[in-house]
């Protein structure tokens, strides 16, 4: 027994000597990133199979210096510190381990979390990376028909929707690299804070009634709440400003005047787009905004 | 020849699963319905209830008397850090900000949603995470930003400052359309909004921020150990040769030159253009090293070991979780002359943890929950309860650096027959700007000595001296117990900083 023990080592030994353990350098250098039957961070094994199979040499090329390759994927570190004979080694061990396996199904095309009972709560609120918004964005979804997308990072409506609220899965399906999508049609967008120039904004956070947030932040010192409501069937939102020491001399707020939409309000008077308000005004006023 | 077959043998140090499951039980919990069950953060409530935030913002409290999950709060972002506040309230870090949610009507879900501190810029690269808070003994707060990868150019709208230090400009950082040849010119990871890659120190009111410490890349780990030192990990890649452990002091640079920028009296260079050399007498040397492929790729978060859930010499000592390898890694304090250096060395490794270990958190009910994420990388997700069985067993207490070579005390009696079967290493690594580096000037180290103390627990090992900034690495898979077991973690990794006299 001891005899075959020393024996086995000596075997061993020899084999240590002709090449390094591929499957010790794989588990070292390539395993986080790549399963044996699946896509992970980079293909399959299965995948290289099918790519270098018989091209030990442009599978060596690839590792010293690879590039970006797939749209989908980043680019993998160069493996020149494994050294040719230990890429080499590697490429036996995933010839062979891969040898008579195959590609694992995806068995869901899609987002397999779509019907989450918590993203399919009706009001809704869901931070996230929005297109045509800074990366400080929140969606909300005022319900079924309308939506919209607030700006934490400028303390402001940056546009609305109507027609669904989100896709999240491009962005939830992986680190965060993509944008979420808007399910609908974009109805109206602000492309500055109504308020002008007031002062430096700073974003204080929300409060959740009846579902839905009431937004908090301060421009130029003042303390600002607003808080949105559908209008049924998608026709538009109702808007609601509180704010705290408003200008003794009474302020304006400029709406964007080319969107296929009309304003009224409960406080105030218009011109065109431009909504005149006295201090008093100021304190608490509800817009109304309906599609045309 | 000889050493030949006995580094052969070292290699193989057959992980036995058996040595972990005899002592724990494992066991996934049930996820909650519906939900992505990625875990990026966990507390746990006064009641005993398990705060869990998910992947795609909601906050669910698991109940482990009755197996259930109720929601608190949703509709955050990449939440990667919670703690749980003596009023019940929860601070989270998400991706934007760092929010305390609060119920304050009393039915169970959050109501508040109040931004404590947000004054740190983002360029919508999803490569910026942020992590935190940790609370020090003033009641501080700490939280770590990570900084942007070249796997995709910055959004076109940012919040906060742009700087333009750096070869591409504002332009060539947005431009999807021509990443593929801007991305070189960007570095493999940027910072151009303030205080990514830093450390902030805010103040218990939120109200006040202190830069405290620079040079992270991706530290998906921040915690206080149970001597007060603020610990940091951040995971291999450009600047990173192996994942590091840090112990994080104000105003010390940790490596990655990215954030340098933000820096107050920084000179305006851009530090891809520092010479290695010259950045390596800046930083601050890693407290600890897992090497690549051996211990751990992505270490995560640092917990305390409390008393009563593991054996009593454990109690105290830091654990780390670990994405890429099924294992977690305990840390073996020790110290020279007032610097913090640590071996490092597996728990439950190939065990049925798996891998993906993102979060750890002790319940009330001596149970340790283990939530596992991996978003685009190897992992894998849902929650792994694991229980000691209350029996002690093998396994390596202390480790202390001691002129000469290494002390290590053990929690059972050792075979004295056993310990020629001691194998050391050491290697050093390159500081470079590429991704990794292979472990650099490997070296065999003859043990000269082996020596038991008579109650057969503590060994010293006479290794002629240890090489300062060396990685050494004791490979014990040879040890056994008086009684005949082998060691649960087998092997294990000491960075020396500062060699002992």
């Amino acid at each position: 027994m001891k005899l075959l023990i020393s024996f086995t080592f000596y075997i061993s030994a020899l084999v240590l000597q002709a090449a390094p353990d591929g499957a010790q350098l794989f588990t070292t250098n390539c395993a986080a990133c790549h399963m044996p039957d699946q896509k992970v961070v980079g293909p399959s094994l299965v995948e290289i199979r099918t790519l270098y199979n018989g091209k030990p040499k442009d599978f060596v090329k690839w590792c010293v210096a690879p590039q970006k390759k797939r749209a989908d994927a980043i680019e993998m570190p160069s493996m020149v510190h494994v050294g040719e004979e230990g890429l080499l080694a590697i490429y036996a061990h995933i010839m062979k381990a891969s040898e008579g396996l195959s590609e694992k199904v995806q068995n869901q095309k899609g987002d397999p979390f779509v019907t989450s009972p918590v993203q399919m709560n009706r009001p809704q609120v869901q931070r996230i990376f929005m297109p045509d918004a800074g990366p400080a964005a929140i969606a909300i979804a005022l319900d079924n028909d309308s939506s919209l997308c607030w700006d934490a990072g400028e303390c402001r409506l940056r546009y609305a929707w109507i027609g669904g609220f989100i896709d999240g899965f491009p962005y939830w399906k992986g680190n965060g690299s993509e944008l979420a999508k808007v399910i609908g049609t974009v109805k109206y967008v602000e492309s500055e804070s109504p308020f002008g120039e007031m002062g430096e904004k700073k974003f204080l956070g929300y409060r959740m009634e009846n579902g839905l947030p009431l937004l908090r932040y301060q421009i130029g010192g003042r303390d600002v709440t607003e808080s949105f409501t559908a209008e049924a069937g998608g026709k538009g939102f109702k808007r609601k400003f509180a704010m705290g020491k408003p200008p003794t001399e009474g302020m304006e707020m400029r709406f964007p005047s080319d969107q296929s939409v009309s304003y009224a309000s409960d406080k105030g008077t218009w011109s065109g787009s431009l909504l005149k308000l006295t201090a008093s005004d100021a304190e608490a006023f509800t817009i109304t905004i309906s599609y045309k | 020849m000889k050493t030949l077959i006995l580094s052969f043998i070292a290699g193989l140090s057959v992980v036995s699963a058996q040595e972990w499951t005899e002592h724990f039980s494992f066991e996934k919990i049930p996820n909650p319905v519906g939900i992505d069950p990625q875990v990026g953060a966990m507390d746990v409530l006064a009641d005993g209830r398990i705060a869990v935030a998910f992947h795609r913002g909601e906050v669910m409290f698991y109940d482990p008397s009755s197996s259930s999950w109720s929601l608190f709060a949703s509709g955050l972002q990449e939440p990667l850090g919670m703690l749980v506040d003596k009023d019940g309230s929860i601070l989270v870090m998400q991706r934007a900000e760092l929010t305390r949610i609060k119920d304050t009507d009393g039915d169970g879900t959050a109501d508040e949603y109040i931004t404590v501190f947000d004054d740190f810029g983002m360029t919508g690269n999803y490569h910026e995470f942020s992590y935190g808070p940790v609370r020090d003994k003033e009641g501080n707060l700490y939280i770590v930003l990570g900084i942007a990868s070249n796997g995709a150019p910055m959004a076109k709208e940012i919040r906060g400052e742009f700087t333009e230090i750096g070869k591409a400009n504002r332009e060539e950082m947005t431009s999807r359309e021509n990443w593929k040849v801007n991305r070189g010119k960007a570095g493999r990871m940027y910072s151009r909004t303030p205080w990514r890659g830093w450390v902030l120190k805010i103040s218990p009111d939120g109200k006040k921020m202190e830069p405290f410490a620079s040079g992270f890349r991706s530290p998906n780990g921040i915690g206080f150990d149970a001597k007060g030192r603020l610990l940091i990990t951040d995971n291999q890649g450009d600047w990173r040769p192996t994942s590091p452990l840090y112990d994080v002091k104000q105003g010390g640079f940790y490596g990655h030159p990215a954030s340098l920028v933000w820096g107050k009296d920084w000179d305006g260079r851009d530090p891809l253009d520092i010479d290695a050399a010259e950045l390596d007498k800046m930083q601050v040397p890693a407290a600890g090293f897992f090497p690549q492929g051996e211990l751990a790729n992505s270490p995560t978060w640092p917990v305390v070991i409390p008393d009563g859930v593991m054996p009593k010499a454990f109690a105290g000592q830091t654990l780390i979780g670990e994405m890429n390898q099924p294992t977690l890694v305990r840390v073996l304090d020790d110290e020279v002359d007032g610097i913090f250096q640590a071996g490092l060395i597996p728990m439950f490794d190939g065990a049925a943890l798996g891998i993906g270990n993102n979060r750890i958190v002790f319940g009330k009910d001596g149970s340790m929950y283990v939530g596992k994420t991996r978003l685009s990388w190897a992992g894998e997700s849902g929650i792994m309860k694991i229980k000691w069985k209350g029996e002690e067993f093998p396994a390596l207490e202390k480790m202390k650096a001691v002129p000469g070579g290494f002390e290590l005390g053990f929690t059972q009696k050792i075979d004295p027959k056993t310990l020629s079967t001691i194998k050391v290493e050491c290697n050093t690594y390159k500081y470079h700007k590429a991704y990794g580096s292979p472990k650099v000037d490997v070296r065999v180290m003859e043990v000269k000595a082996a020596q038991l103390s008579a109650d057969g627990r503590t060994l010293k090992l006479d290794l002629g001296g240890l090489v300062k900034g060396y990685l050494h690495g004791i490979d014990m898979s040879g040890l056994r117990s008086a009684d005949g077991k082998g060691l649960n973690g087998k092997k294990v990794w000491y960075h020396v900083v500062k060699v002992p006299e």
